[in-house]
């Protein structure tokens, strides 16, 4: 058996497969700070026998709350003579034009913490001065007495050759086994100082607050005979042994988020589609993420806590691409100084949480609006909900300023969310290139069934996919992921003349790498599977774009058709090439996927049923319609061959779907909802 | 324009997409240039405007062109009236008619038709590496006349209908000293400019002329309501604000400028008249440039969470004298109109500081500190152009300390260069890029530190052209904050001689192992230093951020020199804050 747990910061989820592919699912609180008490609790509430697990994925978002809450150890740091100020000075920027009160990000190192040694290397990677080992002593003494817990180093050009931090690693584990020390070679291989000291430092930060939540958990487990082979979630959408996230925690900020977008892939896999868009709404947030011919798409150009107001803090770590914006059920609806109508991106969160939650929140929300229109059933919260009170905040705050019904208000607020999530939507697909009516969108989180018809109907999206398990939908996408890890480097070579034999080396020296790091953690020679990209620009640009390159040695065959490969992207990325430039490789990129055997998921028998049961029928208020009485359906009710036509609305505790007029729902033989649009070609697939 | 009823949120639901149409002109053209300056700088402003000109929606990298867009489109729709066609794009970069800027600033105006009816334009301003003139990268610090900084292009057709002015495009590549760069900028112009158009008109089938039409005007009165309702809230009265600059270039100067800014209850005037005339060295601006200046300072008054549009700036006046140094006149240079205009927006901040001191700080080193450093690289032999801004110290404000190592106001989502890159790319070593802790700004908030970073020459025969501002005039604390410290640059010589501190400096020449020492200033402080609690003083030491000498002088606290354990309060402080528990 199969089980992945998923600590969410309201909800430890939990799904199993069996065997026999028989999928399981149950939810508990979670529990801070013993986050693995609620792993152990929803173990519990799952009730299946925890010797029968073979392998256990976790995913944790203890990681990434120790970040933004600077909860991690005190950490020092050593840099190259002349630059410990780097990672306070950073690039400078001010993404808030027009504030002259601007705060900068505040390094995670304070200055008094940041030493510098004498040593140097050129761009080329040579030695230009010697590493100072009596300096490094010194640092080391000075260290021991200010009692840190983890110490970082991050010297100029050693994503070219790291001779120097590893001498210096090793000085420090000699002279002080019990810190926690990280060089930043380890952690990236690509350029841009100020991006990969933040990176080695943010792991140092939480590398000992890592290490012991995993134990932890390894020893509960334990305690409960779970002699599982264990796994933790990464952001690159694949997982990792317990004892390698123990070593680069910051590989698992986003395990959460992307498992969600790992999960639609492998999910679009079993239907039969490789284009999908991948859309969640949370309580506070709504994401996307495009996935193009199965692959989900990885950047190292992440941050944490950017806005488009904040800088934010870079890390240089492979994460998957996912547009973000401030927009979920809780999202508050307000009125700017001008009298506009805006939504989000504060949220009332889990507590108080929206007005119908009757919890004492008094700000009219996303949720709020879904309520009043009944795409929301009062009879599907936890507690009992006064509308009278959701209407009258409502009114109000937000219909007497407009003159406007209360239902009008609401569907104001409604069409807004969705208009955000549009361009959400259309950033990743219509301004990369991509025409959404190729793809298939799946849907989930507690939101994104809800919006999900609205949006594919604007964008001409073919398909909506609500996966059987939307609403624990991550932990889902954890229990179908293989291992995987990504070896990145900086290695800036014009294409036309390079010279083909150090290429290859250069490529065979990741490869072994990778091999040997599976290899360690038991993984067989034979399971281990190489994609391999290329960022690649013309000569004078800065941004460069991915390219995919044959998993075979470089011939000048080759190079022609990676060329020509980059011409087509560059073009379809930024509407134009230049076949007279040259073209030029920046970094070579190797993902090495670990495959481990899954069970396949087990088919639901047909019903010859084909009418869904009639839960109630009830008012909602359409956006070209106004209300209309409307058939509704209890999702448990539905089985594979039953079909629903709009306008209706399909819903359980967890979460609701709303069918326009125009709108088809099936049920496939897995359980998920396919929804399409009447009238538009190539609407069914066969499963 | 017919006046039908459009529900609210359809009005929201067009704004918010004009603004992501902003957003993504502004990404193409970063994404496709070749040039630093514009993808690491972001040294360019793409937009939208309506048929007349009136901004709509701005993609900003910069701050300090905020409002240029919509000057160039005002000077096409005066100059070209009816002859305007679908598929023309106008070039302009002239400084004193529409342009605005300097040469270097090449603007390109496209306008938008919808059913044969002119909607709109759509329209950016980029910074080319080269538009050819006297010195590498256009742009200097000695020059006498335009006619020394390039290619001056009057507001002319680029397109005809779609068709491309070959001739045109001849000019410029025997004009222009590096014709790749500045033409695939042109075409990532042009790309950018068509986005713009392909999603207005989007706009307009979906939802309908009218509607989108509607939607525009509505936009810009809902930013002139906003503006209002803040200036109401500010006191009334008439603020005034001196300050000098201290060059042109040419070695004159200082130059004396000021204004009074009178605020009622609808508006905001700033009135420069009785400024410096127009200066023989390239420092001047035009009104264009003085506008957008004072504009950036506006909005950092009213504006928090805004959509920009220029219904928000209806309210604001700016007089000046023509002539001026604030609005200069052909032939006069304007290579560096920016050390002119930044000061404009400097003093209405100055004036506005102490009236409204959560929103406004004190000064910041302000100068956008320009670099050019030109050479061949040792490797490749190559030449090689090194053109960025600096960054520097910013101003305390009433309740925080001010920023340390940040980009100018006129700059904004500017990036430095990163070392590494810069080493592979320039034949140049970065012997120390850090924090100039030199103490100064000192207050109740400290103003924060500017930066040193250094380049030693891998090859003889480089030549550095350095524009820093307020070497002489340094940044201005306000309720007993202390002034902070000057930009200034040294050349330490390979033979040990320590040349300067310098300000202003054309082609200074560095030979192989010469190293120039780029020093930016500390912005000024906020209240009393005296004030500054000790715990926060004795961290100050702690960092290096202060000396203990500095803590004793200046913050009367006195600390062990090894230990850093606090020993006492000087008699200066102690006295100090008796008189202020006698005033309570």
């Amino acid at each position: 058996m199969r089980v992945a747990t998923d600590v969410g910061g309201t909800f430890t989820d939990l799904v199993y497969v069996k065997e026999n592919g028989e999928v399981g699912f149950a939810k508990s609180s979670t529990t801070p700070p013993r986050f693995e008490e609620g792993v152990l609790n929803v173990l519990k509430e799952s009730q299946i026998s925890l010797e029968e697990i073979e392998t256990f994925i976790h995913g944790t978002t203890v990681i990434i709350n120790a970040l933004t809450e600077r909860k991690g150890v005190k950490t020092g740091l050593i840099t190259t003579k002349g630059f410990r100020d780097v990672l306070e000075i950073a690039r400078g920027n001010r993404p808030d034009l027009f504030n002259v009160r601007y705060q900068k990000p505040v390094p995670i190192v304070p200055r008094y913490l940041r030493k510098e040694v004498e040593e140097r290397l050129n761009y080329k990677g040579e030695i230009v001065t010697q590493l100072d080992k009596e300096q490094l002593k010194e640092i080391i003494t000075e260290f021991k007495n200010e009692e840190l817990e983890a110490v970082a180093i991050a010297f100029l050009h050693s994503y070219r050759n790291p001779v120097h931090e590893k001498e210096a690693v090793e000085m420090v584990k000699e002279l002080w086994p019990e810190v926690s020390i990280t060089a930043s070679y380890e952690m990236t291989k690509e350029w841009r100082e100020y991006e990969r000291t933040n990176t080695v430092v943010m792991n140092s930060y939480v590398k000992p607050i890592a290490s012991s939540y995993i134990n932890r958990l390894e020893e509960k487990l334990a305690d409960k005979d779970v002699t599982a082979k264990k796994y933790i979630m990464q952001s690159n959408g694949g997982t990792t042994t317990f004892s390698l996230a123990k070593e680069a925690p910051i590989n698992m900020v986003e395990s959460g988020p992307v498992a969600g977008v790992f999960g639609s892939a492998i999910l679009g896999e079993i239907i039969g589609e490789k284009n999908l868009i991948a859309f969640d709404v949370g309580g506070t947030t709504a994401k996307c993420s495009l996935i193009e011919n199965g692959q989900v798409k990885i950047t190292t150009d992440y941050h944490i806590e950017r806005t488009e107001k904040w800088a934010g803090y870079p890390l240089k770590v492979p994460v998957v691409d996912i547009v973000e914006i401030g927009n979920g059920g809780g999202s508050i609806a307000w009125l700017d100084p001008a009298g506009s109508l805006r939504v989000g991106p504060h949220s009332a969160g889990a507590v108080p949480g929206p007005v119908a939650y009757g919890q004492g929140g008094e700000e009219p929300t996303i949720t709020d609006a879904n309520l009043i229109t009944g795409r929301l059933s009062p009879k599907n919260f936890t507690y009992p909900v006064d509308l009278q009170k959701v209407k009258e905040v409502m009114e109000g705050k937000i219909a007497n300023h407009f003159d406007l019904k209360v239902e009008e208000a609401a569907l104001g607020i409604i069409r807004l969310a969705n208009s955000n999530m549009l361009n959400a939507l259309k950033l990743i697909s219509v301004r990369k290139g991509y025409d959404p009516r190729d793809f298939t969108m799946v849907a989930f989180g507690g939101g994104g069934p809800l919006h999900a018809t609205f949006l594919a109907k604007e964008l001409g999206i073919r398909r909506v996919v609500i996966p059987v398990a939307s609403a624990v939908f991550s932990a889902w996408g954890m229990l179908m992921t293989d291992l995987r890890q990504d070896f990145i480097k900086t290695y800036v070579k014009l294409l036309d003349g390079t010279n083909l034999d150090e290429m290859n080396i250069e490529w065979s020296h990741l490869e072994e790498q990778a091999i040997k790091q599976y290899v360690q953690e038991g993984m067989e020679e034979t399971n281990i599977i190489f994609s391999k990209y290329a960022d690649m620009r013309y000569v004078g640009q800065e941004h460069t774009v991915k390219v995919p390159i044959p998993n075979e040695n470089w011939s000048p065959e080759m190079i022609q058709q990676i060329i020509a490969s980059f011409h087509t992207l560059h073009e379809k990325t930024y509407t134009f090439q230049l076949p007279e430039t040259q073209v030029e490789v920046v970094n070579l990129h190797l993902t090495a996927f670990g495959r481990v055997n899954k069970p396949e998921i087990k088919k639901i028998k047909e019903t010859t049923e084909k009418h869904a049961p009639l839960k109630e029928i009830r008012n909602v208020f359409y956006e070209e319609t106004g209300w209309v009485k409307t058939n509704v359906y209890s999702r448990n009710e539905l089985a594979p061959g039953m079909k629903i036509s709009g306008p209706s609305v399909i819903e359980d505790l967890m979460s609701s779907i709303l069918l326009y007029p125009t709108q088809e729902l099936e049920i496939d033989s897995y359980g998920n909802l396919l929804i399409y649009n009447r009238g538009m070609e190539n609407a069914k697939y066969e499963n | 324009m017919q006046n039908t009823k459009i529900d609210p949120f359809t009005l929201e639901i067009v704004k918010d997409s004009l603004t992501a149409v902003g957003e993504e002109m502004f990404y193409t053209l970063g994404r496709t240039s070749m040039s630093p300056i514009i993808y690491e700088v972001l040294d360019y402003a793409t937009g939208l405007t309506d048929a007349k000109g009136d901004l709509l929606t701005q993609g900003n990298g910069v701050a300090g062109f905020i409002g240029m867009l919509s000057f160039m489109v005002k000077e096409t729709v005066k100059k070209f009236q009816d002859d305007l066609k679908p598929g023309d794009i106008i070039i302009i970069n002239d400084s004193y008619n529409g342009g605005g800027s300097h040469l270097s600033d090449v603007g390109l105006v496209m306008p938008i038709f919808y059913e044969e009816e002119l909607v709109a334009f759509s329209a950016n301003k980029a910074h080319w590496t080269e538009v050819g003139g006297k010195d590498p990268g256009s742009f200097t610090n000695d020059a006498t006349e335009i006619y020394q900084e390039g290619l001056q292009f009057p507001c002319v057709k680029l397109f005809e209908e779609g068709k491309l002015n070959q001739a045109l495009v001849d000019i410029i590549q025997a004009n222009v000293r590096l014709p790749e760069l500045s033409l695939s900028d042109m075409w990532a112009q042009i790309a950018s400019l068509r986005i713009g158009e392909r999603r207005f008109l989007e706009l307009c089938r979906k939802y309908g002329k009218e509607t989108v039409l509607q939607t525009t005007k509505h936009l810009l009165d809902q930013g002139e309501i906003i503006s209002r309702s803040i200036i109401q809230s500010l006191p009334n009265g008439d603020y005034y604000a001196e300050d000098y600059i201290d060059t042109d270039g040419l070695g004159n100067g200082p130059f004396q400028v000021q204004v009074k800014v009178t605020i009622t209850d609808d508006n905001f005037v700033c009135d420069f008249r009785g400024s410096h005339p127009q200066v023989p060295g390239p420092i001047n601006c035009s009104y264009t440039t003085l506008v957008s200046d004072v504009r950036t300072v506006f909005l950092a008054i009213t504006n928090d969470d805004q959509h920009i549009n220029d219904g928000v700036f209806r309210p604001l006046e700016i007089i000046t004298d023509p002539g001026s140094i604030f609005s200069a006149e052909r032939p006069a240079p304007m290579s560096v109109y920016w050390e002119s205009g930044s000061m404009g927006g400097d003093l209405v901040w100055k004036a506005l500081a102490p009236v409204i001191p959560s929103k406004l700080p004190a000064g910041h080193f302000l100068s956008v500190c320009a670099v050019t450093l030109s050479g061949n690289h040792p490797d490749t032999k190559n030449p090689f152009l090194i053109v960025e801004p600096s960054l520097g110290g910013w101003g305390a404000g009433n309740d925080q300390d001010g920023a340390r190592g940040q980009f100018c106001i006129g700059d904004g989502e500017t990036y430095n260069v990163p070392v590494e890159i810069a080493e592979a790319r320039y034949g140049v070593m970065v012997d120390e890029y850090s924090l100039n802790a030199d103490g100064e700004g000192a207050g109740e908030f400290i103003g924060g530190a500017g930066v040193i970073r250094s380049y030693q020459a891998l090859t003889d025969g480089q030549f550095a052209t350095v524009t820093f501002g307020r070497h002489k005039y340094v940044p201005w604390g306000f309720n007993e904050g202390k002034d902070g410290s000057p930009n200034q640059f040294y050349v330490m010589k390979k033979n040990g001689v320590v040349d300067g501190p310098y300000g202003v400096y054309a082609r200074y020449p560095l030979n192989k192992g010469d190293v120039l020492k780029l020093v930016t200033g500390s912005g000024g402080g906020y209240g009393h230093p005296f004030a500054r609690p000790i715990t926060k003083v004795v961290e100050d030491v702690k960092n290096e951020y202060i000396t203990v000498h500095q803590a004793k002088e200046v913050y009367g606290v006195v600390l062990d020199e090894g230990t850093y354990d606090l020993m006492g309060l000087s008699s200066a402080r102690k006295e100090w804050e008796e008189n202020i528990e006698k005033r309570i």
